[in-house]
């Protein structure tokens, strides 16, 4: 037992740190800083650089243009990006899809789709969730007709997270209603500029536009399109949930996001007030708690002795802990951080000027912080609900 | 980074776990703790094993191990509820002594590690609370006077390790000796009770009693504090022991009991509930390998980490035990009934070495402007 990384574990993350921080522009870090709005081409500037590294789908083995890396240089990368405050890397491409393209795509479609998605040139999204879909996912429709050499696809896909942006979408569409559920569907990659894709914002309740629907009506994909084999796709889009094992917890993410909220709670006053201090010395050590278990994940995976069926676990609490220190941030800004104001969200605001002074006393920095907290209710609905998360860890603990 | 045990930490636990299965089931606890919550013949077994002799160092007839061996042994002791103060007399008495003169090693060390020697820590005072450098009992030319309390087997132990103030006022850092008393020294009475988990303790009153110098005034309290980590470190393992042991009787309670016609561990509510105490265990776990990883630090270090993990284990305990009570309805409140011990364990321990509104407070004056495991 050993808990600290090893002297070449430790290289490894100083070459990392010295690479991101040099080549992470300095105003997109602002901006994550301080959870402002990032624009499309913020998102996509960085995944170029990263594209550019060869590490944009850095957790991708070298036989594809991966770095090859382990699962413990993998999460030093995360850990690097993310107290770097980099923009969290759009998974849909390069930890979503190409996993799947990686195993079960044709040499044809790996070479086809990978690279665009390695360079950061290619935008994707996913379309999995249906109005009538959400955590029993295997009830979906949108269908998939075969006639000849393409598939025609009618139906909508719904939370398509940054799907205004998208290039490309990977979608579990119905091709049979034979048997269960789960065995009449299959995994296709549909071209967002085909005819008969359209895209609606979804204006979520923190006023902004982060999710949408997708509609397909009578759209054309051609058969070579298809992922594997027909009927297949549910087996294929588990192995793709089964990827992602320790990044769900963010628990880098929730590391710095501390800093930021004894930042606030700094500016605020409240660091000497005992009762909000305590909240906070809380938040810490439930962040150690979740890392020592991310840790011990990673221990795992490296010796292949996994002592833990953790991805729930870590999906739950993770999720938990990032709406606590949200909610923690707002109640820091107080009565400050319930103007509602658009601009509030872009770097550089400093507010309107009103009979020559500062707009409510020029606190222009807790205005993001309500919109914030609102948002990340999210993420215990996301990515299969706690709910069913909880279902999950008691079907391993009760059988 | 690396959480898997050796080979031999395995072997350990093994042996330790085979004893607890054997040696020590439910009845033969009841037996134990009736009879006043303490068992010579068991410490002795205990010491058979080698357990007693772990963390004495080599030089002393000792096998010098680590705290990852004495995570691995509290866990399988915690497992089987075991009463005898092993993190007191096999943990930390060997720490505290091995800071003492040669000759006091020499005279204890050895028959600490033999088990032919229990030496508990003597520190909680009746108005401390779970403060460290609150000391009021006296120490004048080697010469103890005061009381003790709550000390584990204090009527059965042969010695105790006490911290005594030779200066300064009740609250003060500066100023505490530890010493080591014989309970058959002048001026020690001692008056034995049971705690709610059926360990037993002790008043231990001191009057003009001679002790020898473990440790003087300029590293008496931060030998104190060392003690407290070591004893939440074990205890931390230990809970985990509980917890699993707790947990598994659970499972076992709910995939058998049947209402409305079926088993009840069909039902959400309880599946959920079943969900959240795995997570409670497993956040423990972490934090309790954290804990024992962290004892080797410099004190700075080691006390606010020692303190994180107390504030999870604190929740752990007091979520685990609840719950897993009210999950077997009312033969979870009975005394026959095995589990309902396991949930007065968990309580006893939460107020042993500091609540967890006290370490709370600890982590929070504690606090850096980065977080994390290695912050």
């Amino acid at each position: 037992m050993d808990l600290n990384f090893t002297d070449a574990e430790l290289a490894f993350r100083a070459e990392v740190r010295e690479w991101v921080r040099t080549h992470l522009p300095a105003e997109i870090a602002h901006k994550v800083r301080n959870a402002l709005r990032l624009t499309k081409d913020d998102l996509q500037r960085w995944a170029k650089i990263l594209g550019a590294k060869g590490w944009h789908g850095w957790a991708w083995p070298k036989q594809f243009g991966g770095p090859g890396w382990n699962a413990v240089q993998r999460h030093l990368f995360e850990e690097e990006c993310a107290l770097a405050c980099a923009p969290r890397i759009v998974p849909f491409g390069p930890v979503m899809v190409a996993p799947v393209i990686m195993a079960f795509g044709t040499p044809e479609q790996q070479q086809r789709f990978l690279p665009g998605i390695m360079s950061g040139e290619v935008w994707w999204s996913q379309g999995y969730s249906e109005p009538g879909s959400g955590s029993d996912l295997a009830s979906l429709k949108c269908r998939a007709e075969r006639q000849g050499d393409k598939y025609i696809v009618n139906g909508q896909k719904t939370w398509t997270t940054l799907g205004q942006y998208g290039d490309w979408i990977f979608c579990l569409v119905r091709t049979s209603t034979e048997g269960k559920p789960q065995t009449g569907i299959s995994f296709l990659l549909i071209d967002m500029k085909s005819p008969g894709v359209s895209v609606k914002p979804i204006i979520m309740l923190d006023g902004e536009h982060e999710v949408n629907e997708v509609w397909f009506d009578n759209v054309e994909v051609p058969a070579e399109n298809l992922i594997g084999e027909e009927n297949k796709g549910w087996t294929y889009a588990k192995h793709l949930l089964s990827h992602e094992r320790t990044n769900i917890a963010d628990v880098n993410r929730a590391k710095r996001e501390l800093e930021r909220l004894k930042r606030i709670a700094k500016t605020e006053g409240l660091m000497d007030d005992q009762r909000f201090r305590d909240q906070i010395a809380q938040c810490e050590v439930d962040v150690v708690a979740l890392e020592m278990m991310v840790l011990r994940v990673l221990s795992g995976e490296r010796t292949g002795k996994q002592p833990l069926d953790v991805a729930g676990l870590l999906k739950i609490r993770g999720s938990e802990l990032q709406q606590r220190y949200t909610e923690l941030m707002m109640l820091a800004g107080g009565p400050l951080a319930l103007p509602h104001v658009y601009e509030a969200m872009e770097a550089g605001w400093q507010g309107d000027q009103w009979l020559g002074g500062a707009w409510i006393g020029g606190a222009t920095h807790a205005m993001p912080l309500t919109g914030t907290y609102l948002n990340v209710r999210k993420t215990t609905i996301y990515g299969g609900s706690n709910e069913v998360q909880r279902n999950i860890v008691a079907q391993t603990v009760l059988g | 980074m690396d959480f898997d045990f050796s080979e031999d930490q395995e072997a350990l636990r093994d042996a330790v776990r085979r004893f607890v299965d054997k040696d020590y089931g439910f009845e033969r606890r009841r037996g134990i703790e009736r009879a006043g919550g303490f068992d010579r013949g068991t410490w002795e077994g205990l010491a058979g094993l080698g357990l007693t002799a772990l963390a004495v160092p080599e030089a002393h007839g000792g096998l010098g191990f680590g705290a990852v061996e004495a995570m691995v042994i509290m866990e399988e002791l915690g497992r089987g509820l075991v009463l005898e103060p092993v993190t007191q007399g096999a943990l930390i008495a060997p720490a505290m002594l091995s800071h003492a003169p040669d000759d006091l090693q020499a005279d204890w060390l050895p028959r600490i590690a033999g088990g032919e020697a229990l030496v508990v820590l003597a520190h909680q005072e009746a108005k401390s609370r779970y403060r460290l450098n609150r000391v009021t009992t006296r120490a004048v030319d080697g010469k103890l006077t005061g009381v003790k309390s709550l000390v584990p087997a204090g009527d059965q132990a042969d010695a105790f390790i006490v911290p005594a103030r030779v200066s300064g006022a009740d609250d003060d850092a500066q100023g505490i000796a530890l010493y080591l008393v014989e309970r058959s020294a002048a001026g020690v009475h001692t008056r034995a009770y049971s705690l709610h988990d059926g360990s037993r303790a002790a008043e231990v009153h001191l009057d003009g009693t001679p002790g020898r110098l473990i440790t003087g005034p300029e590293q008496g309290l931060a030998l104190l504090e060392l003690a407290a980590d070591i004893g939440i470190a074990a205890q931390a393992a230990e809970a985990v022991g509980v917890m699993e042991k707790y947990l598994a009787l659970t499972v076992e309670y709910l995939n058998t009991r049947k209402q409305f016609g079926v088993v009840i561990s069909s039902f959400q509510a309880l599946r959920h509930r079943t969900a959240d105490v795995k997570m409670q265990l497993e956040l423990a776990r972490s934090m309790s390998y954290y804990a024992t990883l962290r004892l080797g630090d410099a004190p700075a270090v080691r006390r606010r980490a020692l303190s994180q993990a107390k504030v999870q284990l604190g929740h752990s305990m007091r979520f685990v035990g609840q719950h897993c009570t009210q999950m077997h309805g009312g033969i979870g409140v009975t005394d026959e009934y095995a589990g309902s011990h396991y949930f007065k364990r968990l309580t006893v321990m939460e107020m042993q070495w500091g609540d967890t509104m006290h370490h709370l407070g600890e982590v929070s004056a504690r606090m850096q402007d980065t977080a994390g495991v290695f912050a």
